[in-house]
Order: C-alpha cells, then structure tokens, then sequence
C-alpha cells in the first residue's frame, strides 16, 4: 500500500478530549473560586460598573439632588427595602408581580411558539393573520390594557391578560422568522429520510429555530415587566405596579425607589435565567470567544 | 454484517425513461432531464459522470423520491417507488449535517424517524461510525469537526439507515484534492465491507474512473445519457493506478463523450 493511502486520518484523528477527574489538590475553596471568577474580565468588569453605580446614586443623592420628593440616596432606598420586608407587605407584592409575570409568560411561551410554528410553516395561515399579528405588536399597550380591566376585573386574571398580549408577539414573530428561516438543506435531509410532517416539525423546525425563539422570549421578559407595571397602575390591589403607584400618591420616594429597584432586579434575574437556560439548549453553537 | 435482499447481479434499481422539465412561474419551460434509462446492479459501484448543471442532482433526487420526475419510473428492488424513503441512504452534497445534534445523534437519525429500538440503533450507529474512522467523536458536535471528517458524518448517516442502495450526489466535491483522494480509498473499503449498491454522481472524471464498475456518461442541454463504460481496472485500486495507460485511456473516453455533448472537439483538450 502506498504510504500516502491516509493523509487526512493524520490530520483528523484527534483524541478526543475527555474530562479529568479532580485530584484533591484541584478541590479549592468557595473563595478561593469567588476570587478566580472575579478575575475574569466579564466578571470584574460588571462589578467595578456596579460599585460605580452605587456609589454615585449614593453621592447624587446625598450631595447633589438633595430634594427628598425628587430623588433619595441608595442607602435611603434599602432602609425602606428592609422596613417593607419586615411588615411583609414588600415579599406580598414581589409575590403578586411574579405570579402575574409567571403565568403570562407561560401562556406566551406556548402560544407564541406554536402559533409562531404553525405561522412560519404555512403561507396560508401566515397570510390570513400576519397583518393583525403586527397591528398588535406595534399597538401601545396602554391602550389595550384599560380595556382588558374592564373585561377581566381588577386581580391577577387581568395582570396575566395584560402580560400575555404585551410579552406574545415577540416570541411569536421571532419563532415565525426562525421557522422560514429555516435552511433547506435541513428540510430535504429530513424528508429524504421519510420524516413525517409531525417528525419534521419536531426534529428540524423546532430545533432549528431555537436561537429564533430564545431571542423572542428575551425581548418578552422585558415587555412582561412593563406588562405587570401596567397592569397594577390601572387596577390592583398588590403588586410592585401597585407600590410604586401608591409609594407616588403617598410622596413616599424611598418605597417608590425600592419598587423600581426590584423591577430592574427581576429583569437582571430573569434575563440570567433564560441565558442558563439557552445555554443548555443551545449547547451545539461555538462558544462566544472570551477575552 | 448487512444482507442484501438481490443477490449479486442481480437488477437493483431499474431507471425507465426518466424525464424532467421544470415549468417556470410566468410560463416557458426547461427540460433538464430527457429519456433516461439504466439499470443498476446488485453490489455494484455505478458512477455518473457528466459536466456542472447536465441534471446529476435533479436526476438522483428523482431517485430518492425528492423530486416527482415528469416522465418514467424508477424500480428499486423490483418495487416501483413513489416518494422518499429510509430504502435509500441519500448523501449530499454539502454535509448538511444538523449542528443541534452530536455525531451519534446525527448519524442515527435516519432510523430514529423509523421508530426502531433506539439501543439497536445506537449499536448500528456506533458500527457505522468506527466504520468510517470516527470513533471516538461519537460526543462531539458538527462545529467542532474538519470538513473531511462532517464528510465521514454525512456518509455514516446514510449507511446506518442501512438502505438497498447509497445515493451519492457528489460527496468529495467541497473537499480539498488530499482529503479527497484519502476519502475516496475509504468509501471503496467501506463500499466492500457493507456489501453495498452505491449510485455515485461526480463531475471528477477520474474520480468516476477510480470508483465505478461501470460509469454512465451524461451529455446536457437536455441532460441525457450517452454511453455507459465498463471501468475493467483491477482492484484495490490505489492512487498509483491513476499513473497506468489504461486509466488514463478510460478517463480520455469519459473526456471524448462528454465534449461531443458540447459540439467541442476533443483534439482541443489540455493534457
Ligand atoms: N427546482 C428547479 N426549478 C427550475 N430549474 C431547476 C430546478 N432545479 C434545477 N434546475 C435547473 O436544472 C439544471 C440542472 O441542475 P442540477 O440538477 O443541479 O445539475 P448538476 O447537479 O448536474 O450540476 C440547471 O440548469 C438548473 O438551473
Ligand atoms: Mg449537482
């Protein structure tokens, strides 16, 4: 045999690379992997933007903006954190936004993508219903949001309501363009090896459009926060809506502040947990080179 | 390892006057394909050869039920067909391997959409995959392969289907003339241990002359065929081959035929 038979074996038959188990010199401590994580340029960079954000609002509010019933400092707005945690009010209202947040998006979540599917696989359905899809995305939420009170009453059905309509269409948009988005190629291997319809929307649209969707949901957490919002200024009895709004006719800034500050909390955390979540999922992507 | 259901020479695909004409929206009309008729044997290596738009891939995707042709049959097995199915292991063009799933999972798609015992599968699966030299990558992800190896992918994927027949619609086109060469060697010494019937189509003329039992020669402009060749090269065929009068003579032949099919002379060829 000629001994140039294999030149690309030489070059492809890597050994794969297999995890090794951890001798326990490996095994650090809780702070000694705090301190390497913070060493990462990610990690340090989005805690020395942190403490500079705290340390000015603090400043700002001391020094600068010195009017109680226009802006208050940091410290200020964790002394009301605390007082509203210990009277419970604080954790019934962060209950009540969740809750409301939690089942809109759920309801988001299934029907935007379904629907996103069914629109993105057919012409028909998509030519039937995309110009009200984009009405209602594009239209004001506050518009729509007295209307759904009306219909649902003042409690958690109309705060879902509210959610649901503001946090759908972009999850439903972006699953449609995910679904026609999707690489022909996919289509053919798919049927060429006798998928079913079924099949092929199970293991090639909805694969395929993942990263599509994943997109739409982070667009959605950030409208279903504003949802809830809306929905408790119109009409609630609890909420982080409903403290922010009552903390204003009270001129009670610290817990007006506080309720802002958990919202954008809520947002951080939200946002985090779906990018664990994609991580997850999407898995097969090249890793994002880190610096 | 895998039983052929046709004994050797024995007629596995019968191809009865295929054609194909593609209709234009706004109307006019292309016929891509006209009157194509061969016959395929079982274990048989059956290469097509014919310049870069003559109707390979429209012909071979006709075969695996991808495309409806407009005229003629196809009869695989002494089955006429009627649409795609897992009987037909298709390899395409370009990889087209499914970044979401590992090696494992891409190559055992075909039979998870058979609804076979996923353990079965999976043993099947890893077979194929030492088969063609991938073992150890069954974990590793699309993205994290060379072209030559998603190639060794997209071949196992169809093998572990374990089909009458391989489609090949120019698998080594996108890889460079080494890799080529080296896959080339390994598709016969996988060809030969499956027992195979393979139905290959290559622009590469001596990539058809160091492959096939017989090669099927395609004029175009309608895409028809010409002549079929008995490639009557002793094998193992190595590389070495391609430096013998006889090769050379059959790849000049290939040349002759397909040049008449453009009004070109074949004085005028470059060696
Ligand atoms: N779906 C289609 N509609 C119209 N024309 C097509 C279609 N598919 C292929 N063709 C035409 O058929 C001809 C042959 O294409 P193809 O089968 O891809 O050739 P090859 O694989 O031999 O390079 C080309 O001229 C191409 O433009
Ligand atoms: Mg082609």
């Amino acid at each position: 045999m000629s001994p140039q038979r294999f030149p690309e074996r030489v070059m492809d038959t890597v050994t794969p690379k297999r995890p090794q188990p951890a001798s326990p010199a490996q095994r650090i401590s809780t702070w000694h992997r705090l301190w390497h994580a913070v060493k990462r340029p990610r990690v340090r960079r989005s805690l020395i933007s942190l403490i500079v954000v705290i340390a000015g609002w603090e400043i700002v509010g001391r020094y600068v903006l010195t009017n109680p019933l226009f802006f208050v400092p940091l410290s200020d707005v964790i002394l009301a954190l605390i007082r509203l945690w210990g009277t419970g009010e604080l954790q019934t209202h962060i209950a009540a936004s969740f809750r409301a947040i939690g089942y809109g998006m759920a309801l988001s979540i299934v029907f935007g993508i379904a629907f996103g599917i069914v629109m993105g696989a057919s012409r028909t359905v998509a030519d039937y219903t995309e110009v009200y899809v984009n009405a209602l995305y594009a239209m004001p939420l506050v518009a729509i949001a007295p209307l759904l009170i009306l219909w649902l009453g003042i409690g958690v059905a109309s705060k879902v309501g509210v959610v649901f309509l503001i946090s759908v269409f972009p999850i439903l948009i972006s699953t449609t363009s995910g679904v026609r988005n999707v690489d022909k190629h996919y289509l053919d291997v798919a049927r060429a090896f006798g998928a079913t319809p079924v099949q092929i929307v199970g293991k090639v649209l909805v694969p395929a459009a993942l990263p599509f969707v994943i997109t739409g949901i982070r667009l959605a957490i950030g409208r279903a926060i504003v949802g809830v919002v809306v929905g408790e200024l119109f009409g609630a009895t609890a909420g982080l809506g409903f403290l922010i709004y009552t903390s204003g006719q009270t001129f009670d800034v610290p817990a007006l502040f506080a309720g802002i500050l958990c919202l954008a909390i809520a947002g951080v955390v939200l946002t985090w947990a779906l990018q664990r979540v994609e991580m997850r999922l999407v898995r097969w992507r090249p890793a994002p080179l880190e610096d | 390892m895998i039983e052929a259901s046709t004994a050797p020479g024995e007629v596995k695909l019968a191809v009865q006057e295929i054609g194909k004409t593609f209709h234009r929206r706004g109307g006019g009309s292309l016929t891509v394909l006209e009157d194509i008729s061969f016959e395929v044997r079982a274990g048989e290596f059956f290469v097509i050869v014919g310049p870069s738009g003559c109707g390979k891939t429209t012909f071979l995707r006709i075969v695996q039920g991808l495309d409806a042709p407009s005229a003629g049959r196809i009869v695989l097995s002494g089955q006429p067909l009627h649409g795609p199915g897992a009987d037909r292991g298709f390899v395409f063009q370009n990889d087209s391997l499914y970044p979401w799933r590992n090696v494992l999972r891409n190559v055992t798609f075909g039979a998870e959409l058979q609804r076979k015992k996923r353990a079965a599968n999976e043993k099947f699966a890893r077979d194929i995959i030492s088969l063609v030299g991938l073992n150890g990558f069954e974990g590793h992800y699309p993205h994290e392969l060379s072209g030559g190896m998603r190639q060794r992918v997209n071949l196992a994927r169809a093998f572990a289907v374990d089909p009458d027949i391989l489609l090949m619609d120019e698998p080594f086109a996108s890889l460079d003339a080494l890799t080529r060469e080296a896959m080339q060697q390994e598709l016969v010494r996988i060809v030969a241990e499956t027992a195979k019937t393979v139905l290959f189509i290559t622009h590469q003329i001596d990539e058809a002359v160091m492959l096939a039992d017989r090669i099927a020669v395609f004029g175009t402009r309608p895409g028809r065929l010409m002549r079929i060749i008995d490639v009557d090269l002793p094998r193992p065929r190595l590389l070495n081959v391609k430096r013998t009068p006889r090769f050379q003579e059959l790849v000049d032949q290939v040349w002759t035929l397909i040049a008449q099919s453009h009004g070109l002379e074949a004085e005028g060829r470059d060696p």
